[in-house]
C-alpha cells in the first residue's frame, strides 16, 4: 500500500454575535424565541423591501479578518447569489463573491507536541444566514428566525493534514472567537459550523486530486472523526483502483457514518452579481487603523508572555489562556497581589478553578474580584490566616461580597498570633496526650504531624501550623 | 455577421434554472421572442469600449447614509407576516419536502 | 368647472383655505371615477360591452374607505386650526406596484393576486402624510414589465383616455390614465425605462422621473434595482413640482436613496430659462431598430408631428431667452435599448425569485409531488408571458459562461452611455448644456394589441426615455402638442444629476408660454363624451 497523505481545507460560518441582523434590525440571537416572532418584512424576503447594512457586522468581520493577519479590504462588495430553497425567501443570499471584506491571512495551531502549524487564510467575507427548516409529517417547515443572522464565512488553503489537525484549528478557532469578542462560537448553537474539503494523494507529491465535501459535522469529535472516516474510505477506493468523485457527504452523527448527497458534478449556477439595492463598504486607513487597535493581545501571544513574565509553566500558562476572563483576571490579581505570580496561579488553578465550576461562573462573573483573591492570598502569605482559613474564605466571599479583611475579623478567624496563647494551647495538647510525647521523645518523630493535628483541632484550625511547629519542636525537645 | 441564438435544449436548461414550467405553444414563443431579443443585445457585443471604460451599476455616484448603528428594532406585527401565508403549520411556513431531501 | 378638473395646487390651497372640504373633493372625484372608468380590471376577465370598450378602466381596486377616512382626518385637522399638509384633499392613485398596508397589493400579477402587505411604501405614506386621499390602485403592465399596460393580469387592460381604442403607454398606463382623465389630480408611478414618462406622452400628461436615489423605492416591488425610480404624474408642472416635493428625500430604510438634501422646486419654477442652454441631439432624432437575422442596427424615423413638436419647444424656449445649442453628440443612445434589455432582466429575474408559493400570494391548488413542482406550477400559472420571457432573459444573459460577455459589458456600456451626458453637461466642456431637450417616444401612442407579442418593438418604445435610466439622471415628459389624429405628444426634458429643478424650469417656462396654443384646447375624448354624473 502506497503512503498517502490527506489534504483538508476547512469552510467555517461564524454567526457574530451582533444585537441586530445584518440587513435588518430583528434580534441576531434568537435561539429561544418561538418560530416566526423574529421576522420583519425584510429578513422574510417580502416584496418591495431593501437590506440596510449593520455596522457593527462590519465592525467584526474586519476585526476577525485583522486578528487573522488578513489584508483588510478598504472596499468591499455585496454580491447575490441566485437558488431556490425554503429556507432563503429572497431566493438569493446577500454575500460577498469575488470583492471580501478580507483576503489572505493566517491562523497559526498550537499543536499538542508544541508545533506551531500555521493554517493560511484564502478569505473572509460576509454573508446572511438563511433560516431553519424541518420535517414533520412530509411537510416541510419553514422558521426566519434565524434569516438574516451575520455571518462570515473563513475558508482556509488545504493546509491541513488530519482530522486532528481539524480539530484543534476548530478549537483554537472558537476560543479566539470568544477571546476577540465576535462570536460566542457555540458550536451546538450553529454559531459555529464547518465543512471540510477532503482529498488524499501520495506523499511528497504537490497535486490537489479530486475533493469531497462533508457537510452536517455540528461539534468538533465529529470533524475529526468524519475525516478519519473518509481518508480511510478514499484510500480503500483508491487502493482498490476507484476514482474518488467529487461528492457532497453529509456525515450522521449518530451512526459515524458517510452518507452520498449529491454529486457536485451537478452544481447550480448561481448566477453572481453585484447586489444594486446595497451601496460598496467602505472603510477608511483610520477606520481600519481603529478596528486593529482594538485587537487585544492574542491568545498565543499572551500564552508566551506569561511564560516568558510570569514563569508559569507550559500548562499553567495555556490553562489560564484559554479563556480572555480568566487571563485578564489572572494578571489583574498578580498586579493586586504584588508578589509571586506561580502563588497566584496556583491559587487560580486550584481552589478558584474549583469554586467557579461549583458555582458555574466565568471569572469575570465572580463577585470576588481579583483584587479580593490577591488580598485573600496576602494574608495567607503574612501568616494572617492559614491556608484551610484562606480557601474557605473563597466561597464565603463569592457568597456575601463582603472584604475577606472584614469576614476574618468578624468570624474571628484569625490565627493565633498571640505566642502566649498559642504555646498555652500547645501545653495543654503535650499535656493531654502524655503517651505521644513519650514516643515522641523516643524517637518517633513523625508524630510531630499528629501533634500539629492535635493542636488544630483544639484551636479550631487557627493555629499556625509553622509556628505551632516551632514550639511543640521547643517544648518536645526539652 | 450571424448572431448567437438560444437553442432549444438551453431555452429548456434554462426554464428549469428559472422554476418554471411552460406548455409548448407558450415556450414556442418565448424562444422566439428571446431570440429576436438577443439580436438587439447583439449590438453590445460589437460596440467598441471605451479604453478607461469602468462598469456601473447605478450611473451616478450613489450618497447613501451608510451603515446603521446595531439597535435593536422589533417589527411590530411579524404574526401579520406569518397570516399572509397560503399554509401554516406550528406557526411555521409549510411547504411539501423538497424532492430527494434526506 | 367641475372640482375634479382642478389641479392639485388648487385643490390644496382651496381645502386649506376651507372653500370647500376634503370630503366634497372626495366625492367629486369618486363622482368623475364613476363616470368614466368603467370595471376595475380582474382576474375573471369576462367579455365588455361595447359601452365598456370605452371606459378608462384605469383602477384595480379603489379604496373608498380609505379616502373617506383619510378626508375626514383632513377636514378635522382643518376645523382643529392643525396643518393638515402641502397636498390637503388632493385626490391621488398609486400604480399597484407600491405597498399599502392591509389593502391588496398585486403587482397587476395573479401570483400576489390577495398579498396585504404588513408595511407601507415611503413615497406612498409622504402622501398619506401630507393630506393626499388614496383614491385606489392604478392598473399596470405585469410586475411593470411592459409599455402599453397590456401585459396586465387583470383586465380589462387601462384604455387610453384620448382614444380608447388605444393603449395608454406602461407600465404606469393605469396611473397616467387616470389623471388625464381627470379621475385624480395626482399619480404615484415608477419609471425604470421610461415607464412614467412614455405613458405620460400618450396621455398627454406631465410625467417626471427623478434622479435615482432621490426618492425611497422602500415598498416599489422591484423590477430593476439598480433603474427603478418611483415619480409624480400630474396635468401641469407644478403639480409635479408639489408631489416630488412631498415624496422626495433621503429614507434610511433604502441605502440606495441619497443624503444630498432636496431643494425647493417650487421656487425653482419661477426662474424662468434666460440663458439656460438647451442642447438637441441628433441622436435622438431617430429610433435605430435591430434586424432579426444579422442584428444590425438601422435608422428608422420617428413621427413626423413628434420632430416637429421638438422644433416648436426649441423655438419656444428661445424666444424666451434660452439658449438652443445643436448637434450635441450623445452617440451612445443607439445602445440603450440593448443595454436595458441585458441589466434590466438579469436585475428582474433575482428579483422575482421570491415569488415562489410558500410565503405569500398566489400558490398552485393543483395537487404537487414535490417543493420544487410546487414552485415550478405556481411560478407557471401565476406569472404572465412577459414576465416569464423577463426572467428567462435574465436567467440566460447572467449564466455562467454568458455574464461576463452580457452583462458585464453592459454596464460597462451603460458607463458610457453616462459618460455621453457627463460631456454634454460639462461646465467646462464644449456644450456646457443645462438640460437636453428630445421627444420622449417616437410615435403616439398605438392601438391595442397592435404592438403587444411583439417585444422588441414594444420595448423601443422607450429609447428616447431609456438612457436618463442607464445615466440615473432626473427627466421629464411634458405635453407638447397633438398629432393630427388629436393623439398626445411628449416632449422631454433630461437634466444634470439632482438638478430637478432646471427641468422644471425649463418645463414650466415652455407649458406657460405655450398656454394659448390651440392644441391646448382640446380635450381627451373620454371628457368630451356627455356624462350623467
Amino acid at each position: 500500500m502506497k503512503d498517502y497523505e490527506v489534504v483538508i481545507g476547512l469552510e467555517t460560518h461564524i454567526q457574530l454575535n451582533t444585537q441586530t441582523k445584518i440587513f435588518c434590525s430583528c434580534k441576531a440571537d434568537s435561539w429561544e424565541a418561538e418560530p416566526n416572532t423574529n421576522i420583519c418584512p425584510v429578513c422574510s424576503g417580502m416584496p418591495g423591501v431593501l437590506p440596510v447594512l449593520n455596522r457593527e457586522a462590519v465592525r467584526k468581520g474586519a476585526l476577525l479578518a485583522a486578528a487573522m493577519h488578513a489584508e483588510v479590504n478598504p472596499v468591499s462588495h455585496f454580491d447575490r447569489k441566485n437558488y431556490f430553497y425554503p429556507d432563503l425567501p429572497k431566493g438569493y443570499q446577500i454575500t460577498q463573491f469575488d470583492e471580501p471584506i478580507g483576503k489572505g491571512g493566517y491562523f497559526d495551531l498550537h499543536m499538542p507536541d508544541g508545533v506551531t502549524r500555521r493554517v493560511r487564510i484564502h478569505k473572509l467575507h460576509l454573508e446572511e444566514d438563511a433560516g431553519k427548516t424541518k420535517l414533520d409529517h412530509g411537510l416541510r417547515l419553514v422558521d426566519f428566525n434565524r434569516c438574516g443572522v451575520p455571518l462570515v464565512e473563513m475558508v482556509t488553503e488545504p493546509d491541513l493534514r488530519s482530522g486532528e489537525e481539524a480539530a484543534q484549528y476548530l478549537t483554537q478557532l472558537r476560543q479566539l472567537l470568544r477571546w476577540i469578542g465576535v462570536s460566542e462560537a457555540d458550536m451546538e448553537r450553529g454559531h459555529l459550523r464547518c465543512d471540510a474539503n477532503v482529498s488524499i494523494r501520495e506523499r511528497g507529491s504537490q497535486v490537489l486530486n479530486t475533493k469531497t465535501e462533508i457537510k452536517n459535522v455540528n461539534s468538533i469529535d465529529a470533524v475529526r472523526q468524519a475525516i478519519i472516516e473518509e481518508t480511510k474510505r478514499q484510500i480503500e477506493l483508491v487502493e482498490s483502483g476507484g476514482k474518488v468523485v467529487s461528492y457532497t457527504l453529509d456525515w450522521d452523527a449518530d451512526t459515524g457514518k458517510l452518507s452520498m448527497m449529491r454529486s457536485k458534478e451537478t452544481e447550480a449556477d448561481y448566477r453572481y452579481f453585484r447586489e444594486p439595492d446595497l451601496l460598496p463598504v467602505v472603510l477608511t486607513e483610520e477606520q481600519i487603523a481603529s478596528i486593529k487597535a482594538e485587537l487585544p493581545e492574542l491568545p498565543l501571544a499572551r500564552k508566551a508572555r506569561f511564560e516568558a513574565d510570569y514563569g508559569l509553566s507550559v500548562y499553567d500558562a495555556e490553562i489560564l489562556t484559554s479563556e480572555r476572563g480568566l487571563s485578564d483576571y489572572f494578571e489583574a490579581a498578580v498586579a493586586s497581589f504584588g508578589g509571586e505570580a506561580k502563588t497566584v496561579s496556583n491559587w487560580m488553578m486550584n481552589d478558584l478553578s474549583r469554586l467557579m465550576n461549583d458555582l458555574g461562573k466565568s471569572a469575570s462573573e465572580l463577585v470576588l474580584t481579583p483584587a479580593l483573591l490577591a488580598q485573600i492570598i496576602r494574608m495567607v502569605e503574612e501568616g494572617k490566616i492559614n491556608a484551610a482559613t484562606g480557601k474557605s474564605l473563597l466561597r464565603k466571599v463569592e457568597d456575601s461580597g463582603r472584604a475577606p479583611a472584614e469576614i476574618v475579623e468578624a468570624e474571628g478567624l484569625a490565627v493565633i498570633a498571640d505566642s502566649d496563647a498559642l504555646r498555652a494551647q500547645i501545653q495543654a495538647v503535650l499535656a493531654a496526650s502524655p503517651a505521644e510525647v513519650e514516643s515522641f521523645r523516643a524517637g518517633k518523630e513523625s508524630l510531630l504531624g499528629w501533634f500539629v493535628g492535635q493542636v488544630m483541632r483544639a484551636t479550631g484550625g487557627k493555629a499556625d501550623p509553622k509556628r505551632t511547629r516551632e514550639i511543640l519542636n521547643e517544648l518536645l525537645n526539652k | 455577421m450571424s448572431i448567437s441564438k438560444i437553442s432549444p435544449e438551453l431555452f429548456h436548461k434554462l426554464v428549469g434554472l428559472a422554476a418554471l414550467e411552460l406548455i409548448s405553444a407558450e415556450g414556442a414563443y418565448l424562444l422566439t421572442e428571446m431570440n429576436h431579443q438577443l439580436s438587439s443585445v447583439n449590438a453590445l457585443l460589437q460596440v467598441p469600449l471605451e479604453d478607461d471604460i469602468q462598469p456601473t451599476l447605478h450611473g451616478i455616484e450613489c450618497q447613501g447614509a451608510g451603515p446603521r448603528t446595531d439597535v435593536w428594532q422589533p417589527f411590530p406585527t411579524p404574526s401579520e407576516i406569518l397570516a399572509g401565508a397560503p399554509e401554516t403549520e406550528d406557526g411555521m411556513f409549510a411547504v411539501p419536502d423538497v424532492k430527494g431531501a434526506k | 368647472m367641475s372640482l375634479n378638473q382642478l389641479s392639485a395646487s388648487e385643490v390644496s390651497s382651496r381645502v386649506r383655505a376651507g372653500e370647500f372640504s376634503a370630503r366634497e373633493m372626495l366625492e367629486a372625484s369618486l363622482a368623475q371615477i364613476r363616470a368614466v372608468d368603467g370595471v376595475p380590471g380582474s382576474l375573471d376577465q369576462k367579455p365588455l360591452d361595447p359601452a365598456e370598450e370605452q371606459k378608462v378602466h384605469a383602477f384595480i381596486r379603489l379604496t373608498e374607505d380609505l379616502a373617506r377616512s383619510q378626508a375626514d382626518e383632513v377636514d378635522r385637522k382643518i376645523a382643529a386650526g392643525e396643518d393638515p399638509g402641502a397636498l390637503a384633499g388632493v385626490p391621488v392613485s398609486i400604480k399597484d406596484i407600491f405597498t399599502l398596508q392591509g389593502i391588496e397589493t398585486t403587482a397587476a400579477s395573479r401570483i400576489l393576486w390577495n398579498f396585504k402587505p404588513p408595511y407601507t411604501a415611503t413615497p406612498v405614506q409622504r402622501l398619506i402624510d401630507a393630506g393626499a386621499l388614496i383614491l385606489g390602485k392604478a392598473n399596470l403592465d405585469e410586475f411593470t414589465f411592459g409599455s402599453s399596460s397590456e401585459s396586465s393580469a387583470f383586465k380589462p387592460a387601462p384604455n387610453n383616455p384620448w382614444d380608447p381604442s388605444r393603449v395608454p403607454g406602461g407600465s404606469s398606463g393605469g396611473s397616467t390614465a387616470s389623471v388625464a382623465a381627470e379621475e385624480v389630480a395626482l399619480s404615484l408611478g415608477t419609471d425604470t425605462g421610461g415607464s412614467i414618462r412614455q405613458p405620460a406622452a400618450f396621455c398627454g400628461v406631465v410625467g417626471f422621473k427623478p434622479t435615482y436615489g432621490r426618492v425611497s423605492r422602500y415598498g416599489l416591488m422591484a423590477f430593476s434595482s439598480s433603474l427603478d425610480c418611483p415619480g409624480p404624474i400630474a396635468r401641469n408642472v407644478s403639480d409635479a413640482a408639489l408631489m416630488l416635493q412631498v415624496i422626495a428625500g433621503n429614507d434610511p430604510k433604502d441605502s440606495t436613496s441619497s443624503v444630498l438634501q432636496t431643494s425647493n422646486y417650487l421656487n425653482a419654477l419661477k426662474e424662468g430659462v434666460k440663458g439656460l442652454r438647451v442642447g438637441l441631439s441628433p441622436d435622438y432624432a431617430h429610433l435605430f431598430y435591430p434586424d432579426f437575422e444579422t442584428g444590425e442596427l438601422a435608422m428608422e424615423s420617428i413621427q413626423k408631428e413628434i420632430s416637429d413638436a421638438v422644433q416648436h419647444a426649441a423655438s419656444v424656449l428661445s424666444d424666451l431667452g434660452a439658449e438652443i445649442v445643436e448637434n450635441v453628440p450623445l452617440p451612445n443612445a443607439k445602445y440603450s435599448i440593448p443595454t436595458y434589455f441585458v441589466i434590466s432582466r438579469v436585475e428582474a429575474a433575482s428579483n422575482l425569485h421570491r415569488f415562489d408559493g410558500v410565503k405569500y400570494g398566489y400558490r398552485t391548488p393543483v395537487d404537487v409531488e414535490d417543493l420544487q413542482d410546487l414552485i415550478r406550477r405556481t411560478r407557471a400559472e401565476g406569472f404572465g408571458s412577459e414576465v416569464k420571457l423577463r426572467i428567462l432573459m435574465g436567467m440566460y444573459l447572467s449564466s455562467e459562461g454568458y455574464a461576463a460577455n452580457y452583462y458585464q459589458r453592459a454596464l460597462k456600456v451603460r458607463a458610457m452611455i453616462r459618460r455621453d451626458f457627463e460631456r454634454a453637461f460639462d461646465p467646462h466642456g464644449e456644450h456646457r448644456l443645462d438640460v437636453v431637450l428630445t421627444p420622449t417616444t417616437a410615435t403616439t401612442s398605438f392601438k391595442r394589441n397592435d404592438v403587444f407579442g411583439n417585444t422588441v418593438r414594444m420595448q423601443y418604445s422607450d429609447q428616447m426615455t431609456v438612457s436618463a435610466n442607464h445615466a440615473g439622471l432626473p427627466a421629464v415628459s411634458i405635453p407638447g402638442g397633438l398629432d393630427a389624429d388629436n393623439l398626445p405628444i411628449g416632449i422631454q426634458f433630461i437634466g444634470p444629476d439632482f438638478r430637478e429643478d432646471l427641468i422644471l424650469r425649463a418645463g414650466y417656462a415652455f407649458e406657460q408660454a405655450t398656454q394659448g396654443e390651440a392644441w391646448r384646447a382640446v380635450r381627451p375624448a373620454v371628457l368630451r363624451q356627455e356624462v350623467t354624473k
